[in-house]
C-alpha cells in the first residue's frame, strides 16, 4: 500500500517521529506490538526496514519513531536526511511478531535505546498493568522523556548501572511477565540476569522475526517443460513460476499442506517448509516450492 | 504420542533452573528421594494424627489435615512468592491438576509447574450432561450418581476441569450398556 | 448478491428445515475426489470458489433467521455454550469489528454499520436489531461484544490466543457443533482439543497445521472444509444433549434415510485478528438432506464412493456405523460407474 509522509517531528539529533497517512481510504488496524515494513528506494536497491507502529489501533495514521543508525547509508539515513512531507512511500501491511502476553497480570517492560518503540504501542491496550524501565543515553533523555508516559511506574535510566536489574527481577511476583526490547548486548545481559534469577523462558518475551519469504536470487531449470526461470530476491519460487505463466500445484502457500512438492534433480534446496520430515529434508530430492529456496545458485526440478 | 489431551507424566526431578522449590502432595509422605544440593525446598503433605490435629511440622515440612485445607493455603503462599519458585504436585491425578489450576490462577506458567501421578489408576470424570464430577472412577464406563446416565469415559482430559470427559454410552438405544472394563493405562 | 432469507425453519422437533434449489446448487460439497482421508486441506480464503457459498467472507444464506433463533434457544438452555476467558477482551472487539464490517460490506441490503469515531451504529434488518454503542465499552452492549455479534452470524466461532508456540482455545460460541464441548475444551491447546481425532495425529497433520496457523498473517485468512453425517437437520449435536438427539440416530432406517440423513459440511475459516493478534476460527456449518444432495448427479455418485470406501476408524469417529450401510445402499442406485472430474462444483446449472 502507498502511504504519504504527513508529519515529521525532530525529537533529538538522531531520533525522529514520522506520521504516515493513507493516500486514500483507511489503514488496516495495527494492534500492540505490530510493525510495518517501509520500502525505501535507494540507488540500485530497495531497503526494507521494519518499524513498530506506536499509534493506537484503528487510528487514522501510523506513527513510527526512527533512530538514524550511525554510519548508515540505508533506510534510516534516508528518512532522516532526505524524507520530506508529502513524499509517497510503499509500505507493506502491518504484521505482529511481538504481541503482549495477555495472560500476564503484570507486565514488566524493559527497554533500551530505540527499543522504546514497541512498548509505546502496548500503552494502548485497555487496562494494561505494567511497570516500565527504559535505559538510554543522556543525550537522548529529552527525546525519551517526550515519548514516555509521565507516571510513577515508568522510569527513565540514563546513567551507567542506573538500574539494578538483578534486584528488580528477583522482586517480581509470580503473575508477572517480562518483555524485552533493545540492542543485542542489552538483551543478552537482561536474559542472563533473568535466567539467573530463575525466570522461565516462557515468561520472557522478545520480538522474534521469522518466516521471511525472500532471500538470495537463484535460477531454476524445469526439466520437463524446458523453462529456465530466475527467482528474484523478493519472490518465492512458486511466485516466479506463476509469473512465467506456469500453474504448478499449490494450496496453502505456507509450507504446510504438501501440495506443491516437486522432485529436485540437481542443486541443493534451502528448506523452509513444515511438511517434509527430517529424513526427506536431508535427502534433498524434493522441495516445497511455496516457501523453500536454493542453497546453490541453480536448481533443476522435475516439472 | 505426547500429542493428545491425556497427560503423560515424566519421572519426578527437581528443576535446576529454579531458586526455590515447593512440593505439595495429597499423600502422607512424598514417595520420592529429594535431591541433595538444593537449598530452598519446602514439602507440604496431608497427614493427621487424628482428632483434627495435624502431624507435627519440621523444618521444611508442613503437614495439612486435608487437601481441602492445603489448596487454599497454596493460593495464599503463591500470591506472596516471587519469580524463581517451582511448584511440584505429587499424588492422585485429581489432586495434582487441582493444584496445577491453583498455580495457574496465581499466575504461574506451565513451565513453573511439574505434576507427577502417584497412587492407584483412577480418574475423575466429568458428566457432560449434568456437570457432576465423579471421583475415583476405575473403569471405562461409570454411572453418574446425579443424573443416572451411564457414562463412557472418553480418552479426553481437561486440565482446567482436572477431569476426563464422560458421555452417555447408551443414548442411541437406551439400556444398551456394554460391560465396563477396568482401566489399564 | 441477491439473498432472500426464508421465514424461520426449525432445527429440532418437527425439523421443517429444507433447502431451496438455489441453496442445493450453492452447497459447499466437500469431496473433490472419490476417496477421503485427513489432510491439511487448507487454502487462502479469498472470495469465489466452486459455488456461491464462497462469495462472501462470512456467508449468510436463506436459513439465517431460523439458524439464529435456534442458537438463541440453545443459549437460553445453556449459557455456557458461549464463554470467553477474561484475557481475550481485545479479541472480542476484534471479532465484532470483523463480522460487522464483513456483513455490512457483503450484504448492504440486510446489514448497515455506521461509525463516528468510537460511536457505532449497527442495523441488522433480518433480526430487527438497531443498536447504538461505543466501541471498546462493553457496558454499552446487551451482551459481551463476542457474544453480541456471534448471536447474529451463522456458524460456530472460537477465538484462539497464540502463546508459547501454540494456540489456546480461550473462547467460543458453540451451539451447532459436531459432538464436541466448549465447556470441556475451553482453555486447551491446539493438540489437546484435537486429542480425540483418530489417525491424524500419527500422520503429523496437526503438527503441520499448527505451524502453518502460527504464521497466519493479518489480511490473509485461510479456509478448510470438514464434514460429518447427522441424523436430521439438527444444529445442536452437542455431547451435552446427546441423550436427546442420540435416539434419533437409532430411528434411521432404509425407508427414511434419504429424507432424514444429512451431510453436514463445515467451511472453517481462520483469520488473524489485528488488535489482539488472536485467531478467529469460524466453523460455518451447512446441512443438506441426502435426497436433496442426490439431485446433483456428480455429488450423489461421489458421496456413494466416499462413504463406501471410508476408513473404518473415521466412520466410527464420525458416528456412522449404525447407518453407514443404509447410506451406501441409497446412494448406490445413483452410481452408474462413470468417471467423475476432480473438484467439488456441481457441474450443472439447474436441478
Amino acid at each position: 500500500m502507498k502511504l504519504i509522509l504527513a508529519k515529521i517531528k525532530v525529537l533529538s539529533p538522531s531520533i525522529r517521529h514520522f506520521t504516515l497517512a493513507p493516500v486514500s481510504g483507511t489503514l488496516p488496524v495495527a494492534g500492540a506490538g505490530a510493525h510495518v515494513v517501509l520500502e525505501i528506494a535507494g540507488p540500485g536497491r530497495v531497503w526494507k526496514n521494519a518499524y513498530s507502529i506506536i499509534s493506537a489501533p484503528g487510528a487514522a495514521t501510523y506513527e513510527i519513531v526512527v533512530r538514524r543508525v550511525e554510519m548508515s547509508r540505508g533506510g534510516s539515513a534516508w528518512l532522516h536526511d532526505h524524507a520530506q512531507i508529502g513524499k509517497v512511500i510503499e509500505v507493506q501491511p502491518p504484521q505482529n511478531l511481538f504481541t503482549p502476553p495477555r495472560t500476564a497480570r503484570k507486565h514488566l517492560l524493559l527497554s533500551a535505546g530505540i527499543g522504546i518503540t514497541p512498548f509505546l504501542s502496548y500503552l494502548h491496550v485497555p487496562g494494561l498493568n505494567y511497570e516500565w524501565h527504559h535505559c538510554g543515553k543522556a543525550e537522548d533523555a529529552a527525546a525519551f522523556k517526550a515519548l514516555l508516559p509521565d507516571a510513577a511506574h515508568v522510569t527513565l535510566h540514563t546513567g551507567r548501572n542506573a538500574l539494578n536489574l538483578a534486584a528488580l527481577l528477583a522482586a517480581q511476583k509470580l503473575d508477572t511477565h517480562l518483555s524485552l526490547c533493545g540492542p543485542e548486548a542489552f538483551m543478552d545481559f537482561a536474559l542472563a540476569t533473568a535466567e539467573h534469577a530463575g525466570w522461565p523462558a516462557q515468561k520472557i518475551h522478545k520480538e522474534s522475526f521469522g518466516g521471511a519469504t525472500g532471500g538470495e536470487p537463484f535460477t531454476v531449470h524445469l526439466r520437463r517443460s524446458g523453462h529456465t526461470i530466475n527467482v528474484g530476491a523478493d519472490q518465492s519460487l512458486l511466485d516466479a513460476l506463476e509469473a512465467a505463466g506456469l500453474a504448478p500445484p499449490c494450496l496453502c502457500r505456507g509450507g504446510a499442506c504438501g501440495e506443491c512438492k516437486l522432485p529436485v534433480l540437481a542443486g541443493v534446496p534451502a528448506h523452509h517448509d513444515h511438511y517434509l520430515s527430517a529424513t526427506e529434508r536431508a535427502a534433498n530430492d524434493a522441495i516445497m516450492i511455496c516457501v523453500s529456496r536454493a542453497q546453490t545458485q541453480e536448481l533443476v526440478l522435475d516439472f | 504420542m505426547g500429542n493428545k489431551s491425556r497427560p503423560i507424566y515424566a519421572p519426578f526431578k527437581l528443576d535446576v533452573t529454579g531458586r526455590a522449590h515447593l512440593i505439595v502432595t495429597n499423600l502422607a509422605e512424598p514417595p520420592l528421594e529429594l535431591a541433595e544440593g538444593f537449598d530452598d525446598i519446602t514439602v507440604w503433605t496431608v497427614k493427621t494424627i487424628g482428632r483434627g490435629i495435624p502431624a507435627p511440622a519440621a523444618p521444611g515440612l508442613r503437614p495439612f489435615r486435608a487437601v481441602a485445607e492445603l489448596l487454599p493455603q497454596l493460593a495464599v503462599r503463591l500470591a506472596q512468592a516471587t519469580v524463581g519458585l517451582r511448584l511440584y504436585a505429587i499424588g492422585s491425578e485429581a489432586f495434582i491438576w487441582d493444584a496445577f489450576n491453583v498455580a495457574i490462577t496465581a499466575g504461574l506458567d506451565k513451565a513453573e509447574i511439574f505434576v507427577h501421578h502417584a497412587g492407584p489408576l483412577v480418574r475423575r470424570v466429568y458428566c457432560t450432561h449434568c456437570r457432576t464430577m465423579i471421583e475415583d472412577v476405575a473403569a471405562d464406563i461409570t454411572p453418574c450418581p446425579a443424573c443416572g446416565a451411564h457414562l463412557f469415559v472418553r480418552d479426553h482430559f481437561s486440565r482446567r476441569l482436572a477431569a476426563f470427559m464422560g458421555v452417555i454410552v447408551d443414548a442411541e438405544v437406551p439400556g444398551e450398556v456394554p460391560a465396563a472394563e477396568a482401566l489399564t493405562s | 448478491m441477491n439473498l432472500i432469507i426464508k421465514p424461520a425453519e426449525t432445527f429440532r422437533g418437527d425439523y421443517t428445515y429444507t433447502n431451496s434449489d438455489e441453496a442445493i446448487l450453492r452447497f459447499p460439497f466437500p469431496f473433490p475426489e472419490d476417496i477421503y482421508m485427513y489432510a491439511v486441506n487448507v487454502e487462502p480464503h479469498v472470495r469465489g470458489g466452486p459455488t456461491s457459498a464462497y462469495d462472501a467472507v462470512f456467508d449468510i444464506d436463506e436459513h439465517y433467521v431460523g439458524d439464529m433463533e435456534d442458537r438463541a434457544i440453545t443459549l437460553a438452555e445453556d449459557p455456557l455454550r458461549c464463554q470467553v476467558l477474561p484475557h481475550m477482551n481485545e479479541a472480542e472487539w476484534d471479532t465484532l469489528e470483523l463480522l460487522m464490517e464483513s456483513l455490512s460490506y457483503d450484504y448492504p441490503e440486510h446489514f448497515t454499520l455506521t461509525k463516528n469515531g468510537d460511536e457505532w451504529h449497527w442495523v441488522n434488518r433480518p433480526l430487527n436489531i438497531d443498536q447504538h454503542f461505543t466501541f471498546g465499552r462493553r457496558e454499552t452492549l446487551p451482551y459481551g461484544p463476542f457474544e453480541y455479534i456471534t448471536r447474529q452470524v451463522q456458524g460456530d466461532f472460537s477465538v484462539q490466543d497464540q502463546r508459547d508456540g501454540t494456540l489456546y482455545m480461550d473462547g467460543g460460541m458453540v451451539t451447532s457443533q459436531a459432538d464436541w464441548s466448549l465447556n470441556f475444551d475451553v482453555g486447551m491447546t491446539f493438540h489437546e482439543w484435537h486429542g480425540p481425532v483418530p489417525l491424524a495425529h500419527e500422520a503429523g497433520v496437526f503438527d503441520r497445521a499448527l505451524q502453518y496457523l502460527l504464521r497466519l498473517q493479518h489480511g490473509k485468512p485461510v479456509r478448510r472444509l470438514n464434514w460429518t453425517i447427522t441424523a436430521n437437520p439438527r444444529l445442536d449435536t452437542s455431547p451435552e444433549n446427546y441423550p436427546i438427539w442420540g435416539p434419533e440416530k437409532a430411528e434411521i432406517n432404509p425407508a427414511n434415510v434419504a429424507h432424514r440423513m444429512c451431510l453436514r459440511v463445515e467451511v472453517q475459516t481462520l483469520t488473524r485478528l489485528p488488535r489482539s493478534n488472536a485467531i478467529l476460527f469460524g466453523i460455518r456449518g451447512y446441512l443438506i438432506r441426502l435426497q436433496e444432495l442426490a439431485r446433483v448427479k456428480k455429488w450423489a455418485i461421489r458421496m456413494h464412493r466416499v462413504i463406501r470406501d471410508l476408513h473404518p476408524q473415521i466412520a466410527e469417529y464420525k458416528g456412522m456405523p449404525r447407518y453407514r450401510q443404509f447410506i451406501i445402499d441409497y446412494l448406490a442406485s445413483y452410481d452408474d460407474g462413470s468417471h467423475l472430474n476432480s473438484g467439488t462444483a456441481p457441474e450443472q446449472d439447474a436441478l
